[in-house]
């Protein structure tokens, strides 16, 4: 009998070993790389590595003779370090797939690396719509949002209810120009008018001065086309300042649950925004959320964690039917062949541009009163169908996109 | 209604007014700067980690304590100041005969050290506190709505570092300061214990930092990267004033603050530069900074 | 030994060094309350140190300083100060960020008993005038001198350390200076002066130390300075 089972335990050790070597070096590794120290930590940091940890554990890579290692990084939200970071990632430590990498323009500077080392870029962080435009690359999946959604989403929603003049307080880099652009096209589109724009520096923490030049433009709808605190920073000063009692609208183009958190019910109440998750949606997304939650500071996931989750799951099922791991485009591609099916984005499917398709969600802040336990902030007004929900293929202008 | 290169004088004013209420952050910090610089020869890298400090202590009063923001604003920068004692008890008065860059350098690390910690605890999206009830609302001045608390926090950064002027240039104790700051030695042999007002001045201007914070926390989130956005401005500020320069650091403060305010108009995207621009010049020109006596 | 019975200050093997040399070898002597004691000696031999280190200002001394039978020599110079030794440094030390009247009133007191404005003002009549101007430093040397040892007179402390309070001075500035000497000696304030000038001493001097490379090598009264002075050429090298 000892025997057996010491003959068997080695069999599955050989069986394992040759497993193994179907994957570059001997292992998948998987590197997440964020803002861990930043204004944009508490959006993902090490909450998304968490993440990514949860997918490989709730893959089962371990029983499936997988071996599977996920790594963080902090790109402090400079371009140099990032693509620094994953050119020595990829070329000394094996890093097969880089995930999350928000700010948009450490993104960019990545995707050219991932795309010049034929390796996988799952991108749930960063937001320019370009990634999927004149960006975009075989070797990437865009996951979780884009500006385009989100303009599309928030924009058209507050167009449709008479919010139609918008000045805009734009962050001064390419996610904040990109959301800027994005959104006044579908304001524009919807039959509203942009009458103003201020591009602040970044990052940023006094917005008042900004704001009162927004207050005199005598705009119905202030766009704040920034992120993380600068969002936050906006929304306190704007209510300081008297400007949402005077009648003129906030509209935040990109605001996390951890925003709302910082904020306070008492501020952010009444504010409307598009996210592609929200924990207390359906019993999917709280079985994770109150997973996470005990990982993680107790914070319930944002939806860029929830993007890091459900794109290294899909990565893996990919890899898992290819068996190999060493061609990045060909990872890709498998991806995009098959559907996507994961507990919090649902049933969905990965487009030729990289882009993933999934619902959205119109969400507004509770009043305090409405909120029953900690993290009880949002309400869903509205679905958005993963058909509309993006740009459509054609309008992206993404080379891989032939005519 | 007139306006001045196409923007209105009343828009002007208001830009104006918002860019004193940031100078008076700035001249609060760099005051503690010079103060510390002053006496110590030691540049103060964990200035902007103890404003930080500041305002998160203010939170925990009120979270746990229920202390209010009148309450907090005189024990808050008590308990930064005695934070500051300890560390120059600890750290800083081993370094005082080696080269500033050590100081320097222990500082920096120490700033990063208080911030890691507060951002491992508290995340980075930062905590709300609110503006006290008595200076809640705001009144309309014609050409802009502004928040009471704005005005007090223009009104009562003004007084504190008038006193601290006054306490520097008009009292016998700044006299022994600046005595000492001359020749600390020959003060000591006048039997006065320079060790310990060195001690004490290093609290004091980490005080100061602290109180900044208690009058920040209300305005902008407090977060545990608070501090570091502003450091590197108010060091321009202190560079431009004059190192070691009381009046040079407040007028400093305050005019930068408006300059600023003004770009924010005219050139918003170069609003966070151009406080580096000034200092590049005033570099050329008086490498001494504009207060500082050139010795 | 009937030296230490009435002595003010008495300084037995006192040893310093500044880094890594050694200044003084073992410096003995005694000051006796109420009298001017000077130290003669070229530059370099330890003068200056010596008052220093009784003062407390050399980080490494070693050996025993007592002021009035209480030893000295492990306390800081702020506590050295304020048992009751007040010192008035060779370059003065007049602070160029104070004004005159700050200068003036800075060194705190430390007993009861030391000497009213007004009675300085009497001694140093120039100051008054210049009570107002603004700059310490802006003062003329004499001016600075009279400052830097008027300043110390309101202190409370008995024992004077000055160092070569004519150094640089005008003749008519230096005898103004050594007429304030005795009328500080005549109002019982006892004397540690070091001085170069020994023309200038013996106008004032009860009692000579000759110091040469960090130790007294000569000691004489008054009395004797005529019977010393061949001696006294070869050590001043005058």
């Amino acid at each position: 009998m000892q025997k057996v089972i010491a003959l068997s335990a080695l069999a599955l050790a050989l069986a394992c070993g040759t497993a193994h070597a179907q994957y570059s070096g001997g292992v998948i590794k998987i590197g997440v790389m964020n803002d861990m120290s930043g204004v944009y930590a508490d959006v993902s940091g090490p909450g998304g590595v968490e993440a990514a940890k949860m997918a490989v554990e709730d893959f089962g890579a371990e029983k499936k003779g997988m071996k599977v290692e996920v790594i963080g990084g902090d790109h402090q939200n400079k371009p140099d370090v990032g693509s620094n970071m994953a050119r020595s990632w990829i070329d000394t430590q094996g890093v097969d797939v880089i995930v999350d990498v928000p700010t948009s323009s450490v993104a960019l500077a990545v995707n050219q690396v991932v795309k010049e080392k034929n390796k996988v870029f799952l991108a749930s962080g960063p937001a320019t719509s370009d990634l999927t435009g004149p960006q975009c690359s075989p070797n990437l999946v865009h996951w979780t949002y884009d500006t385009w959604a989100l303009a599309n989403g928030t924009g058209k929603a507050i167009v449709k209810t008479g919010g139609d003049t918008w000045f805009f307080l734009t962050a001064d880099y390419a996610f904040g120009h990109a959301l800027e652009r994005d959104t006044a096209a579908v304001v524009e589109k919807n039959g509203g008018k942009v009458i103003g724009k201020v591009r602040t520096p970044f990052p940023g923490t006094d917005f008042s001065s900004f704001l009162l030049q927004a207050q005199s433009s005598k705009a119905k709808i202030i766009g704040l086309a920034n992120a993380g605190g600068e969002t936050i920073n906006s929304i306190k000063q704007a209510a300081e300042f008297g400007i949402t009692q005077g009648g003129q609208n906030l509209a935040g183009l990109l605001v996390f649950i951890t925003d709302v958190h910082s904020l306070g019910l008492k501020t952010a109440q009444g504010l409307i925004f598009t996210s592609a998750y929200y924990w207390d949606r359906n019993d999917a997304s709280r079985d994770f959320a109150k997973r996470f939650a005990p990982r993680y500071k107790g914070h319930m996931p944002t939806m860029v964690q929830a993007g890091v989750y459900a794109s290294v799951l899909h990565y893996l099922k990919a890899v898992e039917a290819l068996k190999n791991d060493s061609d990045g485009k060909a990872v890709v591609a498998k991806m995009k062949e098959m559907p996507t099916d994961d507990p919090l984005f649902g049933k969905g499917t990965i487009r030729a541009d990289g882009r993933k398709l999934h619902d959205m969600y119109l969400l507004e802040v509770k009043k305090p009163e409405e909120s029953k336990a900690p993290w009880d902030y949002l309400k869903v007004r509205a679905t958005i169908p993963a058909a509309e929900a993006f740009r459509p293929l054609n309008e992206g202008k993404c080379p891989l996109v032939g005519g | 209604m007139f306006e001045i290169f196409g923007v209105p004088s009343q828009a002007l004013f208001g830009q104006l007014l918002l860019g004193l209420i940031n100078g008076s952050f700035y001249a609060l910090l760099s005051l503690g700067l010079a103060v510390i610089f002053g006496m110590l020869n030691i540049i103060n890298f964990a200035h902007g980690a103890q404003y930080m400090l500041g305002a998160f202590t203010a939170f925990f009063l009120l979270q746990y304590l229920g202390w209010n923001y009148w309450v907090s604003l005189l024990v808050v920068p008590i308990i930064v100041g005695i934070v500051g004692i300890i560390i120059e008890r600890l750290f800083l008065q081993w370094l005082y005969k080696l080269d500033h860059l050590y100081g320097l350098l222990l500082t920096f690390g120490l700033a990063l050290v208080i911030e890691g910690v507060f951002r491992n605890y508290f995340g980075s999206s930062g905590l709300p506190y609110r503006v006290p009830d008595q200076l809640a609302g705001g009144r309309n001045l014609g050409f802009m709505y502004l928040p009471n608390y704005r005005g007090w926090v223009i009104a009562f950064s003004l007084v504190v570092c008038l006193a601290t002027w006054f306490l520097i240039e008009r009292t016998k104790l700044g006299a022994y300061l600046r005595a000492a700051t001359e020749n600390p030695t020959l003060v000591r042999a006048f039997g006065i214990n320079v060790p310990r007002m060195i001690t004490l001045t290093y609290g004091f201007g980490v005080g100061l930092a602290g109180l900044a914070g208690v009058m920040a926390a209300p305005i902008y989130n407090v977060s545990p990267q608070m501090g570091s956005n502003l450091i590197i401005i108010v060091f321009a500020v202190v560079v431009i004033g004059g190192m070691g320069s009381i009046m040079g650091a407040i007028v400093t403060g305050f005019a930068l603050g408006l300059i600023e305010g003004l770009t924010k108009v005219f050139f918003p995207e170069a609003s966070n530069t151009a406080i580096f621009v000034i200092m590049a010049i005033v570099l050329i020109i008086r490498p001494a900074g504009l207060f500082g006596r050139t010795a | 030994m009937s030296e230490t019975a009435t002595a003010l200050l008495s300084v037995k093997g006192l040893e310093a060094w500044y880094g890594e040399s050694h200044i003084l070898h073992g410096v003995d002597f005694d000051v006796r309350e109420g009298e001017v004691l000077t130290l003669l000696g070229r530059n370099g031999a330890g003068k200056t140190t010596t008052l220093k280190s009784i003062m407390g200002i050399v980080s490494r001394r070693r050996g025993s300083v007592r002021l009035e039978g209480n030893e000295l020599i492990a306390r800081s110079s702020d506590q050295i100060a304020r048992a009751g030794i007040a010192f008035c440094p060779e370059e003065r030390g007049i602070f160029a960020s104070l004004n005159v009247e700050e200068n003036l009133l800075l060194p705190p007191q430390v007993r009861p008993g030391g000497l009213s404005l007004d009675q300085i003002y009497d001694l140093f009549p120039n100051l008054k005038e210049r009570l107002g101007s603004s700059q310490g430093t802006k003062l003329s040397g004499g001016e600075q001198q009279m400052l830097a040892i008027g300043r110390i007179l309101r202190t409370g402390a008995r024992l004077l350390l000055l160092d070569e309070p004519t150094e640089g001075l005008a003749p008519v500035i230096i005898k103004q200076i050594g007429q304030t000497i005795r009328t500080l000696k005549a109002q019982g304030f006892t004397i540690l002066l070091v001085e170069q000038n020994f023309r200038f001493a013996a106008t004032v001097a009860d009692r000579y130390c000759v110091m040469e490379h960090g130790k007294i090598v000569e000691r004489f009264a008054n009395s004797e300075l005529d019977a010393n002075m061949g001696k006294l050429h070869e050590y001043l090298g005058v």
